[in-house]
């Protein structure tokens, strides 16, 4: 069995699990950045997305209900997160509703779970697994850390095409831009809970696993629409940009 | 190495050359006691004045321009909707709360004391 890591050991291993299958790397995030997404494949995204975030606060809530309270700074922290997701301003949902409209799209479309991928409810499935069924800091780890703290990553490059190429005001492009900056934070306190509360090899070992498994699951769902909604269009995706990692994705 | 200085609290916290990071983060992570609440633009709460280094700093976008209006033109900006990719300074008052809470606001105050983070 490994030994306990340190901190700085435990957060270099934590950003190394995700690292090599980033979904800003897969083959619809490269193609949204290059500006060659058409706005009903935006559309088929934010339908997807709805489904596999929309229950955000679900998961957050069964994580709750799973941290003991002795932690009680990772309990409030998870309590905070909620309420910023649903209550604290516009409801994040309806903000990438918001964009679908600006698509084309409607939101009873973006609702209606048959014009989903199952690859999103898939995602969705998996989430409400581990947000239910591990313990708070694996959950934590996968959920924070592994998922939500790649969003500024993904959005950063994202944001501004979408502003610049594609044409939409800044209020039709919220979503993202909250995301850049809310998901950096809650990325960072996601962090702060893992490091402080892995405290066994086991337990540090276990959310690696979870952070790993996170990148892959997103990683594939962000694949997936590309083949699903991007493909029949424009064939499969060939990178242009010799500094991008080769993923096949 | 380049590196925000926090000076209110006396800290240095380095970042890679070549990324660009967001100030509200950083201080999180260094615990370096920058006050905050909702990290999305809303509250004001982490507003910093930013004493050297502007020209290193990404150009406020739609949230915090709506939130901080004459402020940005006073040298202000907000902690969570910053990053930057070179040497800053920033100040603050350590007492500070959100614009909203603030005795004489048209808010009246107080509203989302209890949501206060503890980063
Ligand atoms: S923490 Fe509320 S505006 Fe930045």
């Amino acid at each position: 069995m490994a030994d306990l890591m340190s901190h700085s050991e435990f957060r270099v291993a934590l950003e190394e699990a995700f690292s090599g299958t980033m979904a800003k790397d897969a083959s619809f995030s490269r193609a949204w950045a290059t500006g060659k997404l058409h706005k009903q494949h935006f559309v088929h995204w934010a339908t997807n997305h709805y489904h596999y975030i929309g229950p955000f606060g679900d998961y957050l809530g069964l994580m709750y209900a799973n941290t003991p309270d002795h932690a009680r700074d990772a309990k409030d922290f998870l309590l905070q997160n909620m309420y910023e997701e649903e209550l604290s301003d516009d409801r994040h949902t309806d903000l990438l509703i918001r964009f679908a409209e600006a698509c084309g799209g409607t939101r009873a479309y973006v609702q209606d779970r048959n014009n989903a991928m199952p690859f999103a409810k898939g995602m969705q499935g998996w989430m409400y697994y581990v947000s239910g069924r591990e313990n708070f800091v694996v959950s934590s780890a996968a959920l924070i850390v592994g998922l939500e703290s790649q969003v500024p990553s993904i959005y950063r490059t994202q944001y501004p095409t979408l502003i610049d190429k594609y044409g939409f005001s800044e209020w039709e492009a919220e979503f993202f831009d909250l995301h850049i900056t809310s998901d950096e934070i809650h990325g960072e306190r996601g962090y702060q809970i893992v490091l402080k509360y892995a405290d066994t090899p086991e337990l540090q070992q276990r959310c690696l696993h979870y952070v790993r498994e996170a990148a892959d699951m997103r990683f594939a769902y962000t694949k997936a629409l590309y083949q699903t909604y991007v493909e029949p269009d424009l064939g499969p995706w060939v990178e242009e940009d010799e500094r991008q990692p080769a993923l096949v994705g | 190495m380049p590196r925000i200085y926090f000076k209110t609290v006396d800290r240095y916290v380095e970042f890679a050359e070549g990324e660009e990071v967001n100030v509200l983060r950083m201080a999180i992570r260094e615990h370096c006691d920058v006050p905050w609440q909702c990290a999305s633009g809303n509250c004001g709460t982490d507003r910093l004045v930013v004493e050297e280094g502007s020209e290193n700093l990404d150009p406020p976008r739609r949230r915090e321009r709506a939130r901080l209006g004459d402020l940005v033109d006073e040298g202000y900006r907000l902690a969570c909707q910053t990053y930057t990719r070179g040497d800053v300074t920033f100040s603050w008052d350590p007492d500070q709360v959100g614009l909203d809470d603030e005795p004489g606001s048209s808010d009246g105050g107080g509203s989302r004391a209890g949501w206060a983070g503890t980063g």
